[in-house]
């Protein structure tokens, strides 16, 4: 694999390492909000690698839904529940080495595999968006070959929300 | 007419169906109406087929249809009118018809009246099913279906802890003999390959009853005995009498019907049924002979000292049925069956009468009676007339019957029952006659009993004077007056001479016979009417002999001994091996499982992520077997 | 280079796929390790978004290239809201019945 050092491969390592860095700063902090709060570094990171990837829309809802939404989400739950909750230091339980070995097996694996694959190189003027702005044709093609999944998606945020207002509502009984 | 003989049983079979459908609440008069006019139809069709038999001697037939086939062999179901079928359908329904009747009045008021009849139903068709059963199989069947009903009726005041006691022991004990049966069958089956009577007897009598492990005499020989120890049991045969007894715990109309007439003398019948295996095995007859004789002088020597009046009755069937059973046994086929018949009419009136007496007075006992005579004519001259036809005097039915009997003994040339026949028979007119005399005679023992006897209603005078009539002028059926017309009727069965012969009549004979009754009637007027000679006195001096008749020769004591000891001695052993042989491994394996389910246990944390964790290790490993197993990854 | 549909900058395919295999795997340890059920649930959204990148990248690659990857992960953002809005309630119907946001106090089915 031939290194080009240009920006946006720059630009694409830091928010990789950002991205990493995110995610294991997350694991690693104690208090619960600054793990909802570093997940939302690895929102961003992946919503700049999507705009390097040329997919502006699924970086902008990226932002808006992950970022916007389901961070702050998290930050109410955490609010709503035990909000000083701190996480027990990490120890070398059966459970957790099993899992944590696994995990970097799998990783090794994963990057074996990874690296052992002949990967076809990306044509440099592909045009995926056929000529329009990648949201207009983003939308055309969601609402000409993907209508039907479109509605049944949105059917599924609907019973999710009827879901979650119905577990979340207090009841009578339990009080 | 012949090809209808299937109404006869089907017929109570419908009361049967209809009385269950009624209910347990269905009005007395109804039940018992509808009873006595289905078993009266079946009785007319009986005498329907009985006499077009007799007009047209050749048109015997077997009915059947195609029910099993099995491999090269097939069983069939059906029915099969001969002349004995004939004969036995028209005792059997004539006697159930008279009791149905008697029973309206007997049972009367009894909680489970509709219930009764339901069984009595049942009882009738079963029996006549049994009767025109065209192989061995079918009557098998319906053998245990009598003997099922002998158990509900015997029981049927099952709240009388001796009752259920009583259904309890007739149902063993009759099965102890029903498995010598089955063995029967199977073995005639394995060696003849049929169960058609006509098969098996053809095989028989010509030698072809083969198996390899025994010659062909020995297995006849074998398989009749077997045979017989059913009919032993059925018919309360030494040493399978000792239920019959015990049996009378049942109502009297049930003792009457089952027990006197019809179930108990299926064991003739089927005596009489297979009497070709029978003659084909001189040695089969002469254990017949011999079993009957002891059981006809064993029952008479135990009725002599009995105080229930219907136990004395019921010793005296086990005597009488001794009797048939000899009289088959000699040889005299057509006599056993002629005293078959007699018997069951003047046995069943001893019995209703018995049951008229007792449901006068309240009481079985012999010596809480007496006097009885006065309040209850009728009885009293029915229950003569029976106790004269037992006792066989001139000219009652049951001279006719056990005179040819002992006529035959003698004749064929067996000495010694001839005198077991003869003492016997004294025995049986004096201890008839002492009970005639205890219930009938002298001065009330008990007046607060007596106070309230009176005869029974219509229903139960009517059939006893039936009854009697027909213990008076059953015997003519077979006397020089119709030129022995059931003799010559039975005898068309085979007239090849296989079954049996007849002897003419020796007046000598009869002379000595009535002669031996008369002396007994003598005897028991002596002491039970004019008590000229002490009973009392009389037990005293022949103490030993007077217990052991009393006691029944300690019979059910030596049983209770030698089978109650041995089955529980068995049951023990089974039981040790059961509980701690085949329990240790049930219980093993069932701790296996617990032991199993204890250790599993403590995966089930309920902790999520320990699962999620194993789940993910399992992929791990099913990825390494793919990787470095399956290969083509890397 | 232009942002409208025009020649992309060749980042190359095995970056981006180990990119999304690393973030995936943080994600999973998370999922199993941590006891925090909130923490849990941003585990799994980790996992998500790494399959998010990886159905990016590949909607660039094949033999006809098409929007279909990125129109993908776009509907799996949307079963992901989904999925949090629940979770989020389960949590907070369970933290009042139990008083504990942990996920080793979830042991009703324990034997």
């Amino acid at each position: 694999m031939n290194f080009v050092w240009n920006g946006p491969m720059i630009a694409f390592y830091v928010l990789a390492l950002s991205v990493l860095g995110a995610g294991i700063l997350m694991l690693s902090v104690r208090k619960v909000v600054y793990m909802a709060l570093s997940i939302g570094g690895v929102f961003i990171g992946a919503a700049g690698i999507y705009i390097l990837l040329g997919a502006e829309f699924v970086a902008v809802a990226q932002i808006l839904i992950y970022v916007g939404a389901i961070t702050i989400l998290m930050m109410f739950a955490i609010m709503l529940t035990n909000h000083k909750a701190e996480e027990e230091p990490f120890r070398w339980t059966v459970r957790n080495a099993t899992a944590a070995v696994g995990s970097v097996l799998l990783a090794l694996v994963l990057l074996a595999v990874i690296r052992s694959t002949t990967w076809p190189v990306q044509s440099a003027n592909l045009n995926l968006n056929g000529g329009n702005s990648n949201p207009v044709a983003i939308g055309l093609v969601m609402f000409k070959q993907y209508a039907f999944p479109f509605e049944l998606v949105s059917l599924v945020l609907i019973v999710g929300l009827v879901g979650a207002v119905i577990l979340a509502q207090e009841r009578k009984e339990e009080e | 007419m012949v090809e209808y003989a299937w109404l006869a049983p089907v017929l109570p079979l419908v009361g049967y169906v209809f009385l269950l459908a009624l209910g347990r609440r269905a009005a007395e008069g109804l039940v018992a109406g509808v009873s006595v006019i289905l078993t009266f139809l079946s009785f007319l069709v009986s005498l329907a087929v009985f006499t077009a038999l007799g007009a047209h001697p050749d048109v015997t037939g077997t009915y059947t249809m195609r029910w099993l086939t099995l491999g090269a062999h097939s069983i069939d179901v059906g029915f099969q009118v001969t002349h004995l079928n004939a004969l036995m359908l028209v005792v059997v329904s004539a006697v159930s018809t008279l009791v149905f009747l008697f029973s309206k009045g007997y049972m009367h008021k009894d909680e489970r009246f509709p219930v009764f009849y339901q069984y009595l139903n049942l009882f009738v068709f079963s029996m006549m099913a049994l009767v025109v059963s065209p192989n061995l199989l079918q009557l098998y069947i319906f053998w245990e279906m009598v003997g099922l009903c002998s158990y509900l009726l015997i029981g049927f005041w099952y709240f009388k802890p001796e009752a259920a006691l009583a259904a309890k022991k007739s149902f063993i004990v009759t099965r102890l003999g029903d498995v010598g049966l089955f063995i029967g069958i199977i073995l005639l089956f394995l060696s003849s390959g049929s169960f058609d009577y006509s098969t098996v007897f053809q095989a028989a009598t010509t030698g072809h009853l083969g198996l390899s492990w025994i010659t062909p005499a020995d297995l006849t020989t074998l398989t009749g005995i077997l045979v017989f120890v059913g009919a032993a049991g059925k018919s309360a045969q030494f040493p399978l009498h000792v239920w019959l007894p015990d049996a009378m715990e049942g109502p009297t109309p049930v003792s009457a019907l089952i027990h006197a007439a019809t179930m108990v003398a299926a064991g003739v019948y089927l005596v009489a049924r297979m009497y070709p295996l029978f003659v084909a095995s001189g040695t089969a007859l002469t254990v017949v002979a011999w079993v009957g004789g002891i059981t006809a002088l064993l029952g008479a020597l135990i009725a002599l000292t009995q105080r229930d009046i219907k136990r004395v009755i019921a010793y005296s069937t086990i005597s009488q049925l001794g009797y048939m059973m000899m009289g088959l046994g000699v040889g005299a086929y057509a006599y056993g069956m002629f005293h078959l018949f007699t018997h069951a009419f003047f046995k069943a009136l001893l019995f209703l009468a018995a049951g008229s007496v007792i449901h006068a007075v309240d009481t079985q006992d012999l010596f809480e009676m007496g006097g009885l005579g006065k309040k209850m004519r009728i009885t009293q001259w029915t229950f003569l007339f029976g106790a004269l036809s037992l006792s066989g005097v001139f000219p009652w039915a049951g001279f006719w019957s056990k005179d040819s009997i002992i006529n035959a003994t003698l004749q064929s040339g067996h000495m010694t029952l001839f005198w077991i026949a003869e003492i016997a028979a004294f025995c049986t007119a004096f201890y008839i006659f002492r009970v005639y005399f205890l219930t009938f005679h002298g001065k009330p023992r008990d007046e607060s009993k007596m106070a309230h006897a009176h005869e029974g209603s219509w229903v139960m005078t009517v059939p006893l004077i039936i009854l009697a009539v027909m213990a008076f002028i059953a015997g003519l059926f077979n006397t020089g007056l119709n030129n022995f017309g059931l003799q010559r009727y039975l005898m068309a069965d085979s007239p090849t001479g296989l079954i049996g012969k007849v002897y003419p009549d020796n007046v000598p004979l009869m002379i000595i016979s009535v002669t031996v009754a008369l002396v007994g009637i003598g005897l028991a007027a002596l002491m039970y009417w004019k008590p000229v000679i002490s009973a009392e006195k009389l037990a005293r001096n022949l103490s030993g002999l007077y217990r052991l008749s009393f006691n029944k020769f300690y019979l059910d004591e030596i049983y209770y001994g030698v089978v109650v000891w041995t089955g529980k001695l068995i049951a023990g052993i089974v039981d040790f091996f059961d509980r701690y042989i085949l329990d240790l491994i049930v219980r093993m394996l069932g701790r296996l499982g617990y032991m199993g389910g204890v250790g599993l246990k403590y995966t089930q944390t309920g902790q999520v992520q320990t699962y999620s964790v194993i789940a993910f290790f399992g992929i791990m490993i099913l990825l390494a077997i793919a990787m470095f197993h399956v290969g083509g990854v890397f | 280079m232009t942002g409208l549909g025009g020649p992309l900058f060749p980042i190359p395919t095995g970056s981006l796929l180990a990119l999304g295999a690393l973030l995936f795997c943080i994600g999973l340890f998370g999922a199993l390790t941590r006891k925090n059920l909130i923490i849990v649930l941003v585990s799994i959204e980790l996992m998500l978004n790494a399959a998010n990148i990886n159905l990016v990248t590949f909607s660039r690659l094949g033999v006809n290239p098409s929007l279909s990857g990125q129109v993908f992960s776009l509907f799996t953002i949307t079963v992901a809201a989904a999925e949090i809005a629940v979770g989020l309630a389960l949590l907070l119907a369970i933290f009042r019945l139990r008083r504990s946001s942990e996920v080793q106090d979830l042991n009703v089915h324990k034997w």
